[in-house]
């Protein structure tokens, strides 16, 4: 499709000064403090409480939550934006999802306004309300305490609740998907309804209906109800909006109200005419599934894509120009930005700073596998290069053989002006994986990232990426330790493999290790399968469902496995330091023969203390992830090939496959402060590497690191990776090309995924000692955004101390000397 | 070079003392560069002091060292001490590079590697994506490449089957007849460095006659397939002088050649000079060459071209 009109690309005349609505909005969400919304928890227990389950079956009765909600939800206009619609009812919040996450702050009702770390506020009021009504309704009815039940206990709750092992979080993992805006676009969501009702109405005629049948017919029911809500909605907002214009006095104002006004009586009902009904729709629609669905990681998907054909017709009409398309599209990210996570306090040391990652992603080839890069791809990467936001996480999409160099560059550019985004996928390889996984060729062409970087194709494929979050260190010191974990004492956790002193080669301590991933994975993916079945029997989708290929036709809602595509996404936490400590233990117990694996153990229990020789040796003379060293690359290889087979071959409670991957979120900070000293020379409670980045300051060859990683099976690494690498300073126009040149070359290596931060580590330190002189500035975490100062303290140690680059030499910039405690082998 | 030292050469394996993957200063584009070691010039400024020997070496970084001692016990000629500055007792140790292998920290180094042709020709070509995205590809360099006529130029020709864009970085002192047939039906690109125009002080400084340097260079420009790019290593007191310039700047201009290079003094070699146990000459200067007398240096020599 390629089409790029636009003279200069970098739409440089556009700036936040002349679009001063974008530059105010802006300031007033950098400026606003996030407070706990309890809205949707209140109108859903309401519900809820009033509709027995025997009353109605589940799918309808959610429906009718979902309806029951929306249809009294404060249609609020809070501040100039062009859009209509807040994900909660308060300036920016924090919604409370009680199923789950909303239980975990009942102890911190009094606490959450004034803790430390990122508070969020709560009145007393509405502390009560949650406190002595909502609350005690869920109590045992939250997915957690339903499935304890109904299961006894099991094993595998009990080991997802020592946190050291594996998070589950299925509630995570419902929103992490990219829904159909295509169908509330073309279509409407009246015709939504339509639809289903002659599909109910086709049910209806047999009078012996199958429990299939019956399933579907309620399915159908469903969608009509939970549709009627997003329509009572947006009817509220346009009344509202019409109300407000009515008393308004400033022209500005009256006249965007008066639009607002007009725009909602009419989407996301009816098909979109223009690009404003079309980009007010698609945020409608993402308001109204988040009744349904948690705030995590529900991404909006190609929207230079879905929405280029109402741009280029407005633009060639002459009634829309770039800088209005600028301010809408400006607008929608703010927009994206108007909610966070309710998150307890002692989850900030694992998730602290993470936005919602709602990821949105540009650029790439189309279905026909052609250069689809269109003047919207460069307008919202302009848009994201001044707004420099937390959300949403932006993702571009690169095919070296059809996307321009031109394109390249000007990602290039845009990370190192916003020093963080957008991220960067490789198309080629992406669709190979996505077509490997059994996506037609079309649909795989067509994939959108989930949350941080997930892939799947846009509003087909249903993936539950973060269904589960696996510790490969927990996985690495239970073969090290026949089957217990120093963080967890004495216990036998995982079966007995065998007294690693009686091994006489490296192969059998493989084997154990592959053994306990067997035992652990097992049990992670039972708890995801409880956890799913608790799902279809209590907490359905069919708000979401409506918004999915192939749901409708299957009479079949998502978490019956309705989507044409299924699967279920595992990712894993410290890949690199546990493929490091695999080379260490092989090299140093039975290549060079240093030390026995006694003494390595004794070594790791003291932290390495009166073992400094040892400790120096296997920091400085074993083998490194993300180096050319042969023992490494093995290692490595074998690790992605082992988890990919193993998990392959589990299938889910949807009829999909689980897939894994290697993304961290915060967690390697977090896990990394839980774990002991490793074989690679990590010292106790240190922070693992992020993502499938290399060990911090192991890698100090950027080709090496770029054709390791780069190199590494994509086919096995199903559910995405996050390369994250920094680059002190990137200067100037040549810097930029060869910043282009570099990601391409570990693009055509194989790479799926590639972001960065550019900032030396002396800037990162100094924003941490300052924070209050920092507060906009933006890091990669490992797939998403997040202010740094927003960070926990050991997520800030991670960011400072991952290896930064010299683009001018490709080698690793040496650690400052006075910092050198901060590295995880000091 | 005399014959002598010649037969030696020949007879040695060559040795590579870095590989620098990922090289934008080195030719067009992003490169590896091969650093050979062994080099037939001293200049009293190399800022890789660990090519010009073309034997192997041992380097000592005194910071790294946690006094294990292991060093010393595996040493077979006695030749650690660690009463010795240096640690190394320099005319004992013979470079076996025990103490190397021994040592858990890097704080000693072996400097020298051989690697069989197939092997560098592999290694080389394992960067080759980075060589066609950025249109770039590999320089050799040292030392002194041309010492090794005949393992670079089958290096050269495993690359160039390969399409490889391929650099030389060289002192100019060779033979050419032999140049012209090992090596230049393979490369590119020449850097072609040119120190000192007075033949004595060129010997004062590097150890050799300028001679054949200069009518090598006057010769190769002949050459209509290479494109040649002089370098003049600016060396405050010794190169960087007006004398100098305009004698350079005079000579290529009679050889028609219009462009010319010129590289800042960086006192790197220092260190590694220390590290390998070579004394540092008194009219080596210890600081960075200012950006301005880089620049008025520049200006100068632009002027004087023209």
């Amino acid at each position: 499709m390629g089409a790029v009109t636009l003279q200069d690309i970098r739409l440089k005349e556009y700036t936040l000064d002349n679009l001063s609505i974008l530059k105010r909005l802006r300031e007033e969400l950098l400026s606003k403090k996030p407070r706990v919304c309890i809205e949707r928890a209140r109108y859903y227990t309401e519900y809820l409480r009033d509709m027995s389950p025997d009353k109605e079956p589940a799918e309808i009765r959610y429906a009718n939550a979902a309806k029951h909600f929306l249809s009294n939800k404060s249609p609020l206009f809070f501040d100039d934006s062009l859009l209509a619609g807040t994900t909660t009812s308060k300036p920016f919040g924090a919604p409370v999802y009680p199923e789950w996450t909303g239980m975990t702050i009942w102890p911190e009702l009094d606490t959450i306004s004034t803790r430390e770390k990122n508070p969020l506020m709560l009145s007393k009021k509405e502390a009560e309300e949650l406190n002595f009504d909502i609350n005690p309704y869920w109590m045992e009815r939250n997915i957690i305490e339903y499935t304890r039940k109904k299961h006894n206990n099991p094993e595998c709750m009990r080991i997802l609740e020592r946190i050291v092992f594996f998070i589950a979080s299925k509630v995570g993992c419902i929103s992490h998907t990219v829904p159909d805006y295509k169908v509330a676009l073309d279509k409407g969501v009246e015709y939504i309804i339509e639809q289903a009702a002659l599909k109910e109405a086709e049910l209806k005629k047999d009078e012996n209906l199958t429990e299939e049948n019956r399933q579907k017919l309620e399915f159908y029911r469903a969608v009509q109800i939970a549709m009627q809500g997003v329509i009572e909605y947006a009817q509220n907002l346009s009344k509202k909006a019409a109300e407000l214009a009515a008393k308004e006095h400033d022209p500005f104002r009256k006249e965007n109200f008066q639009k607002m006004a007009d725009v909602c009586s009419r989407v996301p009902a009816k098909p979109a005419r223009t690009f404003r009904e079309a980009i007010n729709s698609i945020w409608i629609v993402q308001v109204a599934i988040h009744a349904e669905n948690i705030n995590m990681a529900m991404s909006p998907g190609r929207l230079d894509q879905i929405l280029y054909k109402f741009y280029k017709e407005d633009i060639d009409k002459g009634i829309l120009t770039v800088k209005e398309a600028m301010e809408l599209a400006g607008c929608f990210w703010l927009k994206l930005n108007d909610n966070t996570n309710l998150v307890p306090e002692t989850a900030e040391e694992l998730w602290g700073g993470a936005g919602t990652v709602p990821a949105v992603t540009v650029g790439g080839v189309d279905e026909k596998g052609e250069d689809a890069v269109n003047d919207l791809t460069y307008i919202m990467l302009r848009v994201t290069e001044l707004l420099k936001t937390r959300d949403p996480s932006l993702n571009s999409r690169y095919h070296y053989e059809k996307n321009s160099e031109e394109y390249r560059d000007r990602l290039a550019e845009v990370i190192v002006n916003t020093k963080a985004v957008p991220a960067i996928h490789n198309d080629v390889a992406v669709i190979k994986v996505l077509e490997n996984q059994g996506t037609k060729l079309e649909h795989a062409r067509d994939y959108a990232v989930i949350g941080c970087v997930e892939l799947a194709s846009a509003g087909r494929s249903y993936d539950a990426s973060s269904s589960i979050m696996l510790n490969l260190v927990s996985v690495l010191e239970l073969a090290l330790n026949n089957g217990k974990r120093p963080v967890t004492g004495d216990e036998q956790i995982g079966p007995k493999t065998g007294d690693p002193s009686q091994f006489n080669s490296f192969e059998k301590f493989w084997e154990a290790f592959k053994n306990q991933s067997e035992w652990l994975i097992g049990k992670a993916i039972d708890l995801n399968e409880y956890f799913g079945h608790a799902y279809q029997e209590i907490l359905p989708s069919p708000l979401l469902s409506a918004f999915f290929e192939g749901p409708m036709e299957k009479g079949k809602d998502l978490i019956f496995g309705g989507a044409l595509y299924n699967s279920s996404g595992a990712t894993h936490i410290a890949f690199a330091d546990t493929v490091d400590s695999l080379n260490a233990i092989e090299k140093a117990v039975f290549i060079d023969k240093k030390c026995t694996f006694n003494e390595l153990s004794k070594a790791l229990k003291a932290d390495f203390e009166g073992y400094e020789k040892l400790h120096a040796y296997l920091v400085n003379k074993t083998p490194k992830y993300g180096t050319e060293d042969p023992i490494a690359k093995k290692n490595s290889h074998n690790l992605i090939r082992f988890l990919y087979d193993f998990y392959q071959s589990h299938t889910n409670y949807r009829g999909g496959k689980y897939r894994p991957g290697y993304w961290t979120m915060t967690n390697h900070a977090g896990q990394g402060k839980l774990s002991g000293a490793l074989p690679n020379g990590r010292k106790a409670y240190q922070v693992f590497a992020s993502g499938i980045t290399p060990v911090s300051q192991a890698a100090n060859d950027l080709s090496a690191c770029l054709k390791a990683v780069g190199g590494l099976e994509s086919q096995c690494i199903a559910s995405g990776e996050a390369l994250n690498l920094k680059y002190p300073s990137v200067e100037g126009e040549e810097d930029i090309k060869t910043f282009g040149q570099a990601v391409e070359a570990y693009l055509r290596y194989g790479g799926l995924h590639i972001q960065f931060n550019i900032m030396s580590y002396e800037d990162l330190i100094e924003a941490r000692n300052n924070p209050d002189k920092y507060p906009e500035l933006l890091v990669r975490v490992s797939g998403y955004s997040a202010y740094f100062k927003d960070l926990n303290e050991a997520m800030k140690e991670e960011i400072i101390t991952r290896t930064a680059y010299n683009i001018k030499t490709g080698k690793a910039v040496p650690f400052p000397e006075k910092h050198k405690s901060m590295l995880a082998f000091e | 070079m005399n014959e002598n030292e010649k037969l030696l050469h020949a007879q040695r394996k060559p040795l590579i003392f870095d590989i620098h993957h990922f090289a934008l200063d080195d030719g067009p584009g992003i490169r590896s560069t091969v650093f050979m070691k062994g080099c037939p010039l001293s200049c009293l400024w190399c800022h890789n002091p660990e090519s010009m020997k073309s034997g192997r070496e041992i380097a000592f970084y005194p910071k790294l060292c946690i006094n294990c001692g292991d060093c010393k016990t595996v040493c077979p000629e006695g030749a650690i001490s660690f009463e010795h500055a240096g640690r190394i007792i320099r005319d004992r140790c013979t470079a076996c590079g025990k103490c190397a292998e021994e040592c858990p920290t890097t704080a000693l180094k072996i400097v020298g590697k051989h690697y069989s042709v197939s092997n560098l020709i592999e290694i080389l070509l394992s960067d080759h994506i980075f060589y066609e995205t950025s249109k770039g590809g590999v320089t050799f360099s040292g030392g002194e490449p041309t010492l090794y006529m005949d393992y670079v130029g089958k290096v050269m020709k495993g690359l160039k089957a390969n399409n490889v864009h391929i650099a030389i970085e060289t002192s100019g002192m060779f033979n050419l007849d032999e140049f012209k047939t090992k090596l230049l039906p393979y490369i590119n690109l020449i850097y072609y460095d040119i120190k000192l125009y007075d033949p004595r002080k060129h010997e004062q400084y590097t150890g050799k006659s300028n001679k054949q340097i200069l009518s090598n260079l006057t010769d190769l420009v002949k050459e209509p397939d290479v494109r040649i790019i002089p370098r003049l290593p600016l060396v405050p007191k010794i190169t960087a002088t007006t004398d100098n310039l305009t004698q350079i700047a005079r000579f290529l201009k009679s050889a028609g050649i219009t462009t010319c290079e010129l590289l800042p003094y960086n006192p790197g070699g220092i260190a590694k000079r220390i590290a390998i146990g070579k004394d540092i000459h008194p009219d080596i200067p210890r600081t960075m060459m200012g950006i301005e007398e880089e620049k008025k240096l520049g200006e100068i020599f632009a002027r004087l071209q023209n």
